[in-house]
């Protein structure tokens, strides 16, 4: 019993920050149509940037998340005008399909230039906070991981609620849902691509800080956690925000379970396996809808 | 307070409108009118900036617009409510609403606009934290125009509300709409069958092949399709 509660916790925890970090891939799909494969490269980026702040130069913690957002936001935007921006508007082109390879080249350019400034060795980063808190005798979270779950709450809250209520925030989801009544409102569809980059930047740099301290930092340490979020997305529906925190969830449940009564090294095949049955009993994920066409 | 002089356009290489002239005056209720698939819509497009002008001019307000964005050109009080709703499907008939507010000067007054679009439409009031996709086809025109209502409009073309509606519907609708006129904005209405607006609209346009044909108040219109219809077995409704 004891197991099983302490399995369901750390899964909830887990999701929870697999939700931050998806739900870049999944507001850029949503306006953009497009797979962002540079999203691993910005959790990576902040994952740098709060080792610099912490580890070395030794100032708080708090400094740390501000400049992995930063940086994320920074790197959300340079992806912006590098692999998107030429592709659109462009005739004849199959938008979706290229901007996946200019995302993937930004990836694979942005690891590179990580190698070349960090070193292929792993960095580590101390939890944001040490200790751990006793639930039972036998079940206990680390305060860290606790600290995650709340930063990861308040994010989707605050996304939520900015998505929901602000100006910008609906516009986005105007964009995603029916461009040209966007237009017709007076949004800048441009403007809102850029925003929306730079937010998938925040989202995956925070996710990348939150994550640096249970794994180490490395120029492809990203590459998992893009590998997990584009299944959450698509196991979601490309681009469900209400999806992407089910499946979210979802999946760090089933990865904790499988990693407690099975083995932590079938937990990823096994995610494949569900990914693969999900598909073939819902085409289009859990709250996918089939594509409507765009003018 | 709108002129459009000479205006062509189309898609990819096929030309759609062919050297368009028609002008709306302030506080009137302009219909576009002509049958289906003639380029009424696409006027409308080409004049909010969703279709780029290949040649020709529109202003509205005394300023040139056929070069401008669409979001310059809702901005400055040209609102346009296009075919078909084009709600935002997943957002409730609020978030809509509110979205027909994005140009910020809109924005700042939306609670005002907001209470005007509840009292003459109190079904979309009672509708409004529900999801748009679950609509009728009667409440989603409601939320369309409402949604146009939202907006800073000195003129607001409204492209076949009528379109997919039982009769009924349609009669309060087009009351609705001449209420909008005489209080709101001045309105050029696209309507394919012109006795829908004949009660409530001042000067007609009739359009086909992309060229206006004829225009003139109603009964000039209507007794001049009417000679046409008997002399050369044109259609009329």
């Amino acid at each position: 019993m004891d197991t099983f509660i302490q399995a369901l916790i750390s899964g909830l925890i887990m999701g929870s920050v697999y939700a931050v970090m998806t739900m870049g891939l999944t507001l850029v799909y949503g306006c953009l149509r497009t797979l962002n494969m540079a999203q691993g490269l910005f959790g990576v980026a902040g994952g740098y940037v709060a080792w610099f702040i912490v580890s070395q130069a030794g100032l708080p913690s708090w400094l740390g998340i501000i400049g992995a957002a930063l940086a994320g936001a920074l790197l959300g935007v340079v992806t912006f005008y590098l692999a998107v921006r030429p592709l659109l508007g462009r005739k004849d082109v199959d938008f979706e399909m290229l901007a996946y390879i200019t995302t993937l080249v930004v990836s694979i350019m942005l690891t590179s230039a990580f190698t070349l400034i960090f070193g292929a060795r792993n960095k580590g980063i101390p939890p944001l906070l040490e200790g751990s808190l006793k639930i039972t005798s036998t079940v206990s979270v680390t305060w860290h991981l606790v600290l995650v779950a709340m930063l990861a709450l308040l994010i989707l809250g605050a996304l939520s609620l900015f998505l929901n209520r602000a100006r910008y925030g609906l516009s986005i989801m105007a964009v995603a849902q029916q461009m040209d009544a966007a237009r017709l409102n007076g949004v800048s569809v441009q403007s809102v691509y850029i925003g929306v980059m730079a937010l998938a930047g925040v989202l995956g740099g925070m996710a990348g800080v939150l994550l640096a301290p249970l794994y180490f930092i490395s120029p492809t340490a990203g590459d998992l956690p893009l590998l997990k979020g584009l299944i959450i997305a698509i196991f979601a529906g490309l681009g469900s925000i209400r999806g992407t925190i089910y499946a979210a969830l979802i999946l760090g449940l089933f990865e904790a379970l499988a990693a407690t009564y099975i083995s932590s090294m079938w937990s990823l095949p096994l995610l494949f396996v569900l990914i693969v049955a999900v598909m073939l009993i819902r085409p289009n994920g859990l709250f996918g809808k089939p594509e409507e066409e765009r003018l | 307070m709108l002129e459009v002089n000479s205006l062509s356009t189309g898609y990819g290489h096929t030309r759609i409108l062919d050297r368009i002239e028609l002008t709306v005056r302030e506080h009137q209720l302009v219909v576009l009118t002509g049958p289906n698939g003639h380029g009424k819509t696409t006027l409308l497009r080409a004049i909010s900036g969703l279709t780029p002008v290949w040649e020709g001019e529109v202003s509205f307000l005394d300023q040139r617009i056929d070069r401008a964005r669409a979001r310059v050109i809702v901005s400055r009080g040209l609102v346009h409510v296009p075919q078909g709703d084009l709600l935002f499907q997943d957002m409730t008939v609020e978030q809509n609403l509110l979205m027909g507010a994005f140009v910020k000067e809109a924005w700042r007054r939306r609670d005002e606009r907001l209470a005007r679009v509840y009292e003459l439409f109190p079904r979309l009031k009672e509708r409004r934290h529900q999801q748009c996709r679950t609509l009728s086809g009667g409440e989603r025109r409601m939320a369309g125009l409402g949604r146009g209502l939202m907006g800073p409009a000195r003129l607001l073309m409204i492209d076949e509300p009528a379109l997919g509606l039982a009769p009924v519907l349609v009669q309060q609708l087009y009351s609705t709409l001449g209420e909008i006129a005489r209080s709101e904005a001045t309105i050029l209405l696209v309507e394919e069958t012109l006795s829908n607006a004949e009660q409530i609209a001042d000067w007609v346009y009739v359009m086909e092949n992309g060229r206006i044909v004829l225009e003139g108040t109603v009964p000039q219109v209507s007794s001049h399709e009417a000679m046409r219809s008997a002399y050369l077995g044109g259609e009329v409704e």
